[in-house]
């Protein structure tokens, strides 16, 4: 009974870091910028597109494909915001939501139109398979997964705490007015946490994708739970962000054991709902008032 | 509305390279996905008409005319299907219709299918869709009826596993396998130990397969429609150290399924409706869609091919292309050998009655052997339900 | 500045908008006899079929226009409640065997009770929260949907839902079928052109505009809210009926997320704002794919993006450019500024009891005590202002007095009544009128219709009707001398013109207690004197209090009785202009040089 739960609860977490690296960039942009990105759930997609290609067409090793599938994302991270948010800057939040619905339908459809609409395996970045330990076994690609996002949490911490950059980030984040006045060249911050953003969720993207496969959709759900778990976590917050994405996993894992597996998806969304209205600024966020 | 102006433009642009022949010739029309998320099976569909098309001009044509193949887009929706069958009924002048293979979308398109009041060779696999009296639907594979009745029998006697999961998505493909399975099991004895729905693009298998591994099951039986899915599942199956025999639909030795699963699925078994070595025109007509595509085929092309061909064959027995002659003509098609078996229609428009049983070897599919049943004669009231 | 009319005799004006002119007739008659057409010229079934599809989506489009045009509110769900309607008629009919009218109903009543629910979380929730309580719904819809199998039949759909009969002649035509669905979407989108003009039309575009001014001119924000999801869901839920007993069948997948998406794209491409957008925005959308179907794969990539290009370049859609070149050919009818009555601003004294009390307020902001115990009265008739320096929490005590913060500690007394717990719009209702420091107007709307959002506050001595609104609004305007300026938008007004319109908007509220936050701010030396003149006509008024917050020293001498000064979220003086000015505590708090006065 143990070995079971224990089980569920590692593929929980695993699945929860997931969401929790996508809900990464979008709380980044979010703080940055204050838009929502719709299409988050595909920067995941076309990363693993990218090494996709990279890797099994062209044959290049491991190592080079992923660092180039990541300049990769950093160009579309690069188009996306001169594309979908500055020429929307100044409006208000609703043109940009909705532009960013359609960035997601056209990164979708143009991915279909070049590489056809089957799913594609990718290999395992490990050979094994994975560890028996006790009755439980862990999947290697699994383990990479909470190992990287772990990395990935650290870095983050590390680049918005302890650098110059990371101030900077903060300060663009906080007032954009404001960082201009002190010589905080604001367009280029932003632009910086579009590239970050997107390659994180490229990160994910080539990390899940020898478990979920290389398909057109594969982003579009995991977009969603991600979004969820930034709102549950605290919107805005990093932490929050980390803590929501493992706690839908987790959550997800056992409803789906224990409840209703079909019904797993309504957890997530019934959860928000719950957050939204008893306590729309989640777990870790703050309460925000407007100035009048 | 500018309903003649895209008629035209679409007439226009959308004579693709057939062989567009005079006049004369006969007009057949395909209803299929080209965009959308199943365009990939349609691609598929279409090449397999093509080829027989090509063949049958080839040989002459039918009554001395040539056939002309138009093909047009549901865009892998319902309403997509029906506008894109009312185009073409609205046209005029086609003599039958292939439709697509998805279940859901030729319900929708019965309303127009009736009152176009020309026959269509369906590839989906719900077993009412021949029992709602609609007498101008004909079915060119078999219904899930069968492929329920053939897992079932090939688990139970052959495999002699009495302990049964079942594994199914909750779409309407899933759903009616499933209940065809319940039905197949219970005729045969036999109450499964477990039955376990889930929604299609799951990413994650471990609770259901944990469940499986408590049940104690010696034998699943799966409908699982999408590849991801067979590749996870599959995948997982294996990690948590299921040892049980896995007999399921025919998606799971699909070219992308067996290329996403790979050793997960080595030892398991399928029933199939197309399998090249189960006959030896399935066989011919595997090497020839090789030669033209670089690739091998599956069932979505290999029934349309039947289709088209069946169609050909009832306008040459009736010598005519009125709707009511090709009718009794293709109701009266009896042991014509297709790629997918032998046709015997039944009064209900079920041109077959059974499935191949295969086996994925080490990545390659072996033709076990075939199991057929009688035509089933009862009618449904169109519960199950199920496509491809 | 011109003076009011003097005449009190005059009848009251009926400024005509272009209404129902003669011109329009004979086009409508056109429209009418439209959905006829098809039993005259032969008409193919696929056209039929398009038309059909084109009728039914147009409804949850045009409920998108009011729910999102008009009242600014994100609904992503707009599907569910098409599916809602759809699958209540296919239950009812099909599973239950019940006639289509009945099925109707039910259809409709569903939608639009789901609709109010939804609107309510609107109370916590704005912008991106509320774009995900959309989509959670919709997706828990499409779930429920595909797994309800019991109910809902699953993904196979429900199949076989026969026409209605009417009048015992069954509708199996698809053209007497498209007549009726014609006929329905005819009526709603009639409904939805004369919405914006009546009450809570003004109220939902105020709302859109600025939220926070809405509910501080009185406007019950969360009501309209509701309303408009409620009316929005109907209309989709009405669409659904039509497109089940239409198509004969349904299924989950047509009214799934994807689906919502689309209806948003229809509507933001044919004018968010505008019923004639809605629709023809749905009419693109459906014929855009029929006739680009040759370009299979990359036409829902070019899909994609033509919706950011629309928001970029095209937000009000192409109906709202078309109005925009319209508008600047048809000018509504003047503003007869000679008939225009003198605005209405006595206010009944019955005591000489305080008109405002703040007792002992505090508002603390986690640790920064904004207001740290704050006690002023303020005498009925009075011109009562509030000085400090920046950042001494003067604002801030203005939104506790509003209503925008409720007070960490302490109460608050307007009229003898303790209004301490209730809502901003509520204070309006019982006299309160703002203007804001940084202007809060109705962008989009005209000085008129600013106006008019005040003149509708809850209480307001007016006789019912839109006719006594537009008076009202008319002579506040007059008042501040922009009655000839009513029909102008008001972002395209000068700033000082913005300025007198927010007071008008106050003043048209017949209010007892104005609060005025820094009314001369970004004012030129004409315009303050212009202000100062205003301030002192309003003076006049018999019982109006006044209580406003400025910088401007010598505008404050000039017009008010008594003074109250906050330092530090304290009140450190008060009294009269004279002695509070020569106050040491009061000079060493903020004062430059005395005098300091105003051109």
């Amino acid at each position: 009974m143990l070995a079971i739960n224990l089980q569920i609860l590692f593929s929980g977490l695993a699945v929860g870091a997931i969401y929790a690296l996508v809900s990464l960039g979008f709380v980044l942009i979010i703080r940055a910028t204050n838009v929502v990105n719709f299409a988050q759930g595909d920067f995941p997609m076309v990363a693993a597109f990218a090494m996709l290609t990279l890797l099994s067409s062209l044959k290049l090793p491991y190592l080079l494909s992923f660092v180039l599938s990541l300049a990769v994302m950093a160009v579309v991270g690069v188009a996306f915001n001169y594309g979908v948010y500055y020429p929307l800057r100044n409006r208000t939040y609703l043109p940009v939501l909705i532009s960013t619905l359609g960035a997601g339908i056209f990164m979708q459809n143009a991915v279909l139109a070049i590489f056809g609409p089957q799913p594609h395996p990718l290999p395992k970045v490990f050979r094994a398979q994975g560890f028996q330990v006790g009755g439980v076994f862990l999947d290697s690609q699994y383990l990479l997964i909470l190992a990287v996002t772990l990395v990935a949490v650290g870095f983050q911490y590390f680049l918005f705490e302890y650098t110059l950059l990371g101030k900077k980030l903060q300060a663009t984040s906080q007032d954009k007015d404001m960082a201009r006045l002190v010589g905080i060249p604001v367009a280029g911050m932003i632009t910086f946490t579009f590239v970050y953003s997107a390659a994180l969720g490229g990160l994910a993207g080539i990390l899940v994708a020898p478990i979920l496969f290389v398909s057109i959709g594969m982003g579009s759900t995991i977009a969603l739970k991600a979004f969820s778990a930034t709102i549950i976590g605290g919107f805005g917050d990093v932490t929050g962000a980390i803590v929501g994405g493992l706690l839908l996993g987790v959550v997800e894992a056992f409803a789906a054991a224990y409840v209703s597996v079909p019904y797993k998806d309504a957890f997530a969304f019934l959860l928000v709902f719950v957050f939204l209205l008893l306590r729309p600024q989640g777990i870790f966020g703050e309460k925000v008032s407007e100035k009048a | 509305m500018n309903g003649s102006w895209g008629a035209v433009l679409a007439a226009l642009v959308l004579s693709l390279p057939v062989r567009t022949a005079g006049a004369d010739a006969i007009k057949v029309g395909l209803v299929t996905e080209i965009t959308g998320p199943n365009a990939e099976s349609g691609a598929y569909s279409v090449n397999g008409a093509k080829l027989a098309l090509e063949e049958i001009n080839a040989a002459g044509g039918v009554m001395g005319r040539q056939i002309d193949l138009k093909i047009t887009d549901s865009q892998s929706t319902n309403p997509g299907a029906v506008l894109a069958l009312s185009k073409m009924a609205s046209e005029g002048g086609y003599t039958a219709f292939i439709g697509p293979v998805r279940s859901t979308q030729i319900q929708a398109m019965a309303p127009t299918i009736m009152k176009a009041g020309l026959p269509m060779m369906i590839g989906g696999t719900d077993p009412g869709l021949t029992h709602a009296k609609n007498r101008w639907v004909f079915r060119a594979r078999p219904s899930d009826a069968y492929s329920a009745k053939v897992i079932a029998e090939y688990g139970t006697k052959t495999l002699g596993r009495k302990k049964w999961a079942i594994v199914h998505a909750t779409d309407a493909f899933g759903t009616g396998g499933k209940n065809a399975l319940l039905d197949a099991l219970k005729e045969r004895g036999v109450t499964p130990v477990l039955v376990q729905g889930f929604t299609s693009n799951t990413q994650d298998f471990t609770p259901i397969i944990l469940a499986v591994k408590q049940s104690g099951a010696d034998v699943v039986g799966t409908y699982i429609p999408n590849s991801p899915d067979v590749g996870i599942f599959s995948k997982q199956l294996r990690q948590l150290g299921v040892n049980a025999e896995w007999i399921g639909s025919p998606s799971l030795v699909t070219e992308t399924a067996m290329k996403l699963g790979q050793e997960a699925l080595h030892g398991i078994y399928s029933v199939s409706d197309f399998t090249p070595d189960a006959n030896p025109e399935a066989k011919a007509y595997a090497e020839k869609y090789r030669k033209k595509y670089g690739v091998a085929p599956d069932f979505y092309s290999s029934w349309t091919y039947d289709a088209m061909k069946l169609v050909a064959e009832a306008i040459k027995k009736a010598n005519s292309t009125k709707p009511e002659d090709l009718r009794n003509a293709i109701l009266a098609t009896q042991g014509y050998k297709g790629v997918e078996g032998t046709y015997n229609f039944d009064k209900n428009g079920d041109g077959l009655h059974g499935y191949n049983v295969v086996k994925n070897d080490k990545g390659k599919v072996a033709f076990i052997t075939r199991i057929d049943f009688p035509p089933s004669q009862e009618s449904h009231g169109g519960t199950a339900s199920g496509s491809q | 500045m011109s003076e009011a009319a003097t005449s009190t005799m005059a009848p009251p004006i009926t400024v005509r908008r272009p209404r129902l002119r003669p011109r329009l007739i004979p086009p409508l008659v056109v429209l009418a006899l439209l959905p006829f057409l098809p039993f005259a010229i032969t008409v193919s079934d696929y056209t039929l079929n398009i038309l059909m599809q084109a009728t039914t989506y147009a409804m949850p489009v045009l409920g998108l226009a009011i729910v999102l045009g008009y009242t600014g509110q994100i609904n992503l769900a707009q599907a569910a409640f098409f599916g809602l309607g759809a699958y209540a008629v296919a239950l009812v009919t099909v599973t239950l065997g019940q006639s289509f009218w009945i099925g109707l109903p039910i259809g409709v009543a569903l939608a639009a009770g789901l609709g109010f629910v939804l609107g309510l979380t609107t109370l916590r929730l704005g912008g991106h929260y509320l774009a995900m309580i959309t989509i959670s719904f919709q997706q828990i819809f499409d779930l429920v949907l595909n797994n309800w199998i019991a109910v809902t039949r699953g993904p196979d759909g429900i199949a076989g839902i026969a026409r209605p009969s009417l009048f015992g002649w069954v509708l199996a035509d698809a053209r007497t079928y498209l007549v009726l669905c014609a006929a329905v979407l005819y009526a709603m989108v009639a409904f939805v052109w004369w919405l914006p003009s009546t009450r809570l039309g003004r109220a939902m575009r105020a709302v859109r505009e600025n939220e926070l001014a809405a509910e501080v001119t009185g406007v019950h924000t969360l009501r309209v809210k509701v309303v408009a999801f409620t009316i929005s869901s109907a209309l989709a839920g009405m669409g659904g009926v039509l497109f089940a007993a239409g198509f004969a069948y349904v299924s989950p997948d047509n009214f799934s997320f994807g689906r919502s998406v689309e209806f948003l794209t229809m509507v933001l491409l044919g004018g968010v704002q505008s019923p004639i957008g809605a629709a023809l925005g749905t009419v693109l959308l459906i014929l855009l794919p029929e006739w680009l179907r040759f370009l299979k794969g990359i036409y829902l990539a070019v899909y994609g993006l033509a919706v950011i290009l629309i928001m970029v370049f095209m937000p009000e859609g192409i109906w709202g450019l078309i109005q925009t070149v319209w508008k600047r050919l048809a000018r509504p009818a003047p503003v007869e500024v000679g008939r225009v009555r003198p605005l209405e601003l006595d206010i009944p004294v019955a005591d000489t009891s305080p008109i405002l009390h703040l007792r002992e307020v505090r508002k603390h902001f986690g640790g920064v005590k904004a207001v740290a115990g704050v006690d002023i009265q303020v005498s009925r008739g009075t011109v009562h202002a509030l000085i400090g320096p920046n950042g001494s929490g003067k604002t801030t005590i203005l939104n506790v007095l509003n209503g925008i913060y409720r007070p960490t500690a302490g109460g608050i007394v307007l009229d003898g009544e303790d209004v301490t717990g209730r809502s901003p719009h509520e204070r309006a209702g019982r006299g309160l009128g703002r203007t804001f420091q940084n202007i809060r107007l109705f962008s989009a709307l005209s000085a008129l219709e600013n106006v008019m959002v005040g003149a509708q506050r809850d209480g307001n001595p007016l006789p019912p009707g839109n006719a006594a609104l537009r008076e009202r609004a008319l002579s506040a305007l007059g008042f501040v001398g922009l009655a000839d300026r009513a029909h102008l938008v008001v972002k395209n007004l000068p700033y000082g013109h913005q300025r007198l319109v927010e007071i008008a908007r106050a003043l048209a509220g017949h209010p007892k207690l104005l609060l005025l936050d820094e009314p001369a701010a970004g004012l030129n030396p004409v315009e303050k004197q212009s202000l100062v003149e205003l301030l002192k006509r309003l003076r006049s008024a018999h019982g109006l209090t006044i209580f406003l917050i400025e910088h401007d020293m010598g505008l404050i001498e000039q017009v008010s009785d008594r003074i109250s000064v906050i330092n530090f979220g304290k009140k450190i003086a008060e009294g009269a202009p004279a002695e509070v000015l020569r106050h040491p505590d009061v000079i060493a708090a903020y004062l430059g040089t005395p005098g300091h006065a105003a051109a």
